[in-house]
């Protein structure tokens, strides 16, 4: 493998039933700015049967669209889609290649990599490209997420990387972008005996937190379950999701659905406000693209303070309640 | 039918500490644990193994010298008997080089029909391992699994999605990477307690895998960790000390309204 | 004793001693105040005002004032105690310690930890357990409960079989007396034989002698290896056989001994929504040890495990590693709770009995179960003898309900006497069980327990109407 051979970036794009999703948008944002900063093509792919308005693709940011299309790829299956893409990716030979960390991403990556022989990161909160080597930076949190790693792959390409969906905003529509839109048919891309069955639309696998504008979010520091109720109470008064740190949900105060972190989810809601979580990096990459964060906490070195725009050293049992009062009493003059 | 369970050891949930000097973790073979969705994957395979004749279950794992423990807990629910892969040459493998190593050593236990994984490993969090041995081995994969039911050389296995689910139909051989509502694990008993420790565990390295040693650990792993570091994460910061009768709460509902969101 | 009322003068008072903010009297946020776990209406009263005091000196002003005022000050944890014990049933003043949550010290070279009293047990827990410690005290409600709460009720659990209740922790205290004085009883000090132990006076005094403003807690060195053994049986005697048999024939003391009947295992299963391993066994018998070494704990566990295949067991389930231990666990202490799915309304006993005599015990129990029509579910701390049966209301009207329990309890006590047992192992008595305790108790124990209070709360203003009737 020569890899000077390899040249620009390449995001896999995602569809739902013929239709692009959002966090293609969100890719092409990170794409974008690493596609400049090699001064590279930014190319999107779109694995599917037909998908509708793939120039939505161009004005959020792609030069190029590549529809592989094919009935094979109507429903999602690992190796279809594994194929499609190891065949464009040989065909295009992109330096980086960067997909949503779904369960779509997580499965067809590892697939790919491991055909490609190169190297793979997964749930990256970082991506940039080294300005000597040209090379792509991957970082993510590491270690039971106390720390950040940043990983390369330097002998082998392409470069490629797993983010979380909503770890970035979608990248902002320019109706004045122009670029092609390139259909690719490939046959033979049949599966190695699997058959898709069926869907099955579950509305109460979800609870909603990722859709929510503000969100407060409760950590051990609330001492136990009739503490975690404040975190409540102050989301009741505010309209808020709930979130909750891993410890917290492993203590069984709150369910797993509203673990926020690296082994949870990501959100980036319009407010965040982390009470009595003391901020170790598995949590930060789960809010810290929040626009505003409040954190309230008893002691003033603890890390969440440092991802804050406004902090309260302070006893969560005092200051929560005050501010619960307070928020009330505005709601009330309303 | 012959089953494999792939199963990391990882630290249990407060057992991995920082040294404070150098950024590094420390662990110790105390408290270390099978991966719980590996656990899962364990129960699921032992659940086959008692539905139907003839199923023999072996517990792969890879890890430094005292993963042993892994492998013999595995025995000890259930499983049949184990491998580990250990050696320097497989030390500092990444999740290509990993999935080299256990590929290799399904290849050399042979006639596998079904290899059963946790979706991810609570202290790495890839979940790209159990795939890419599935692409090596050049067998259908389903990831995400809740739900499997086996029949005739097929499988239909239930795998959650985003909003939902999907139900697919795959043929054996077959890698299935499990969530944690798949099943309940059991417990080992003190009969399996006993019998692990009379079943030897073999001990493979590069030579029984097969594999040239730079194939795998360090030397065979396409990505490298350039940077391990504490983030900088700063946001400029107003910060407020809580006094009772204080100003503080008045102070960040004042902020709050000057961003318009209260 | 006639007291009197919460003024707005007093309110006013109050204020001025812990500030307006850590004074409550909307009767919609007192309400938590007025009961406790105690799950019956008649154990439930609103308090006239709560205060959060921070710290021993506003303690000490606020008893002064109820002590001039003549008026009631009920002391409170996190109020998860199960005999109405921090209830106000006679109003007055409500003294919730909940701001007094801070961890004062680890002392690493005297193996000591010094804590306020509103810290919970699991924080406690957790510190010592990340230093590498252990603190022993071990209730049910560890997680929710306040080590102030554990002191006064000389709270036992399940570690006790090995390490001992509460108060083997506790080595010094500071205490605001019922005149309003700040005293430390005790200390760091492994050995004091300085006067009367009034360390363990106030220990298990329900806050009727004092207001724990400080504990002094003893650490042990956290054994690294654990073990959990999880042992069906088929009858509910060849269960609690083994238990002196571990002991004895084992020669190994561990560090849990529990038991459940089936109806707990049943209702563990209900509420945990999971399959429990031959949950239609008679009984489960849980072990747990502890070691310095791994090989000392695994041979402990064969000897024990051996043992119980030998005596009936069905199977031994061994877990030695956290994730399968806290599988073990969950079905043992979501036993409130799994009851409540039931029957919200019941009645939990904390009777203890010689260890040789729980087959007795439980036997009795069933017997007067049957009579009576009532289901009682047993669990046991079977290491130490502390039986938790619990009555279940079910669908019966108040009147009934009453009636039957009164009975049933009555009868439970009387052969728990009769077999050299006492009414209450760890939840202690408050209001709940003061008649009962004033019946089986001789009246020369009961004049010692007024005497002390008199002697010490002259005006009775410190958690009066529990414990004993002292007029």
């Amino acid at each position: 493998m020569n890899i000077h051979d390899y040249r620009g970036v390449m995001v896999l794009g995602e569809q739902r039933n013929g239709t692009v999703h959002r966090v293609t948008f969100e890719l092409l944002n990170r794409g974008r700015t690493l596609a400049d900063k090699l001064g590279v093509e930014l190319s999107c792919a779109i694995l599917g049967d037909r998908v509708d308005d793939l120039g939505e693709v161009i004005r959020r940011g792609a030069d190029r669209v590549y529809h592989v299309s094919s009935p094979d790829l109507a429903q999602f299956l690992p190796w279809p889609y594994t194929r499609a893409l190891v065949q464009l990716i040989e065909e295009v030979r992109p330096e980086v290649v960067i997909a949503a960390a779904t369960t779509t991403g997580r499965t067809v990556m590892p697939l790919a990599a491991a055909r490609l022989k190169t190297g793979l990161t997964a749930d990256c909160t970082i991506l940039d490209i080294d300005p000597a080597e040209k090379i792509l930076l991957q970082t993510r949190p590491a270690i039971g997420g106390n720390v950040m790693a940043t990983i390369k792959t330097p002998f082998t390409r392409p470069q490629m990387a797993t983010v979380r969906p909503r770890s970035t905003r979608p990248a902002a529509r320019d109706e004045s972008r122009t670029g092609i839109i390139e259909v690719r048919n490939y046959s033979n891309l049949a599966s190695l005996g699997e058959i898709f069955l069926e869907y099955m639309a579950d509305p109460t696998q979800e609870v909603n937190i990722q859709d929510a504008d503000i969100i407060v979010s409760g950590g051990k520091g609330l001492k136990n379950r009739e503490g975690f109720k404040l975190v409540l109470e102050l989301a009741r008064v505010l309209g808020a999701g709930v979130g909750a740190s891993r410890d917290v949900v492993e203590l069984g105060w709150i369910g797993y659905p509203h673990q926020i972190g690296l082994s949870g989810k990501t959100v980036s809601p319009k407010l965040y406000i982390a009470v009595g979580i003391s901020g170790k990096v598995q949590h930060l990459a789960g809010m810290q693209t929040s626009e505003i964060i409040v954190a309230i906490n008893k002691d003033p070195d603890a890390q969440i303070f440092q991802v804050a725009d406004f902090g309260i050293v302070g006893d969560a049992f005092e200051v929560v309640p005050e501010l619960i009062n307070q928020l009330k009493k505005i709601k009330a003059e309303a | 039918m012959r089953i494999v369970v792939l199963v990391k050891q990882v630290p249990g949930t407060d057992n991995v500490k920082m040294d404070p000097e150098t950024g590094t973790m420390i662990r110790t073979a105390r408290g270390n644990v099978i991966n719980p969705l590996d656990e899962n994957a364990l129960e699921e395979a032992m659940r086959l193994k008692q539905a139907m004749e003839g199923v023999t279950v072996t517990a792969v794992s890879m890890g430094p010298p005292m993963a042993i423990k892994a492998v013999k807990e595995a025995i000890a629910m259930g499983a049949d008997g184990g491998v580990l892969l250990s050696d320097r040459a497989l030390a500092g493998s990444d999740t290509i080089a990993t999935a080299r190593a256990l590929a290799s050593a399904i290849k050399q236990l042979g006639d596998v029909d079904l290899i059963l994984c946790g979706e991810r490993a609570t202290d790495g969090e890839t979940g790209q391992t159990g795939p890419m041995v599935a692409s090596m081995l050049d067998v259908p994969v389903q990831t995400y699994v809740q739900k499997l039911t086996v029949e005739d050389g097929s499988m239909i296995v239930e795998r959650i999605v985003e909003g939902g689910f999907e139900k697919v139909k795959v043929k054996l051989p077959a890698l299935v990477t499990v969530v944690k509502g798949i099943n309940q694990p059991g417990f080992p008993t003190l009969a399996g307690k006993l019998r692990a420790k009379e079943v030897p565990v073999p001990v493979w390295g590069p030579a029984e895998l097969g594999v040239a040693p730079e194939e795998v650990g360090l030397k065979g792993s396409p990505t490298r960790v350039v940077k391990i570091f504490s983030p900088k994460l700063s946001r400029e910061t107003i910060m407020h000390q809580y006094k009772p009768g204080g100003r503080a709460v008045e102070e960040l509902i004042q902020f709050l309204a000057g961003r318009e969101i209260i | 004793m006639r007291y009197n009322p919460v003024t707005p003068q007093i309110v006013e008072q109050l204020m001025s001693i812990v500030g307006e903010a850590n004074v409550v009297l909307e009767p919609e946020k007192m309400e938590v105040y007025g009961r406790d776990e105690t799950s019956e209406a008649m154990w439930q009263h609103m308090p006239e005002v709560v205060v959060k005091p921070e710290n021993a000196r506003q303690i000490s002003e606020i008893i002064k004032l109820a002590n001039r005022e003549i008026i009631p000050v009920t002391p409170r944890g996190a109020g998860t105690g199960l005999a109405a014990g921090a209830v106000p049933m006679l109003g007055g003043i409500l003294l919730s310690l909940e701001r007094m949550n801070k961890i004062l010290e680890v002392d690493r070279e005297n193996l000591f930890m010094v804590t306020e009293p509103g810290v919970t047990t699991g924080e406690v827990q957790r510190t010592a357990r990340a230093e590498g410690f252990l603190y022993a005290g071990d209730p049910c409600s560890a997680e929710s409960s306040f080590i102030g709460g554990n002191v006064a009720t000389n709270a036992g659990g399940n570690k006790a079989v090995k390490y001992g209740v509460t108060g083997r922790h506790i080595y010094g205290l500071e205490v605001v007396l019922p005149n309003g004085e700040i005293v430390t009883l005790g200390g760091k000090c492994v050995k004091d034989v300085t006067g009367y132990d009034l360390v363990h006076l106030i220990v298990g005094s329900e806050g009727t002698l004092g207001v724990v403003t400080k504990v002094y807690l003893k650490l042990m060195p956290l054994l690294p290896f654990v073990a959990d053994l999880l042992v069906p049986f088929d009858s509910v005697e060849k269960a609690i056989k083994i238990v002196p048999t571990i002991m004895t024939h084992g020669g190994i003391i561990p560090t849990c001994l529990e038991f459940m009947d089936s109806m707990s295992i049943k209702a563990a299963e209900l509420y945990l929504n999971q399959k429990l391993p031959y949950s239609d066994a008679a009984a489960y018998v849980i072990v747990e040890i502890d070691g310095n070494t791994e090989r000392q704990v695994e041979e402990d566990y064969e000897t024990i495990g051996k043992l119980c295949l030998e005596n009936g067991g069905l199977e031994v389930f061994v877990a030695d590693n956290p994730s399968a231990q806290d599988r073990i666990w969950k079905a043992r202490k979501c036993y409130a709770e799994a009851l409540r799915m039931i029957s919200p309304v019941y009645c939990m006993e904390d009777i203890v009995v010689p260890v040789s005599q729980i087959p007795r015990a439980l036997e009795a129990i069933n017997g007067i179960a049957e009579k009576h029509r009532v289901k009682i579910p047993c669990v046991a701390h079977a290491g130490d003898g502390n039986i938790h049966a619990t009555l279940l209301r079910e669908d019966r009207d108040e009147h009934t309900w009453h009636e039957v329990k009164d009975r049933v309890l009555d009868e439970i006590y009387r052969e728990v006497y009769a077999l050299g047992g006492a009414l209450s192992g760890e939840h202690g008595i408050g209001a709940k069980r003061k008649g009962a305790m004033a019946r089986f108790l001789h009246p020369a124990q009961i004049d010692m327990i007024k005497s002390i209070k008199k002697a010490l709360d002259p005006n009775l203003i410190l958690n009066p109407d529990k414990l004993v009737d002292v007029l």
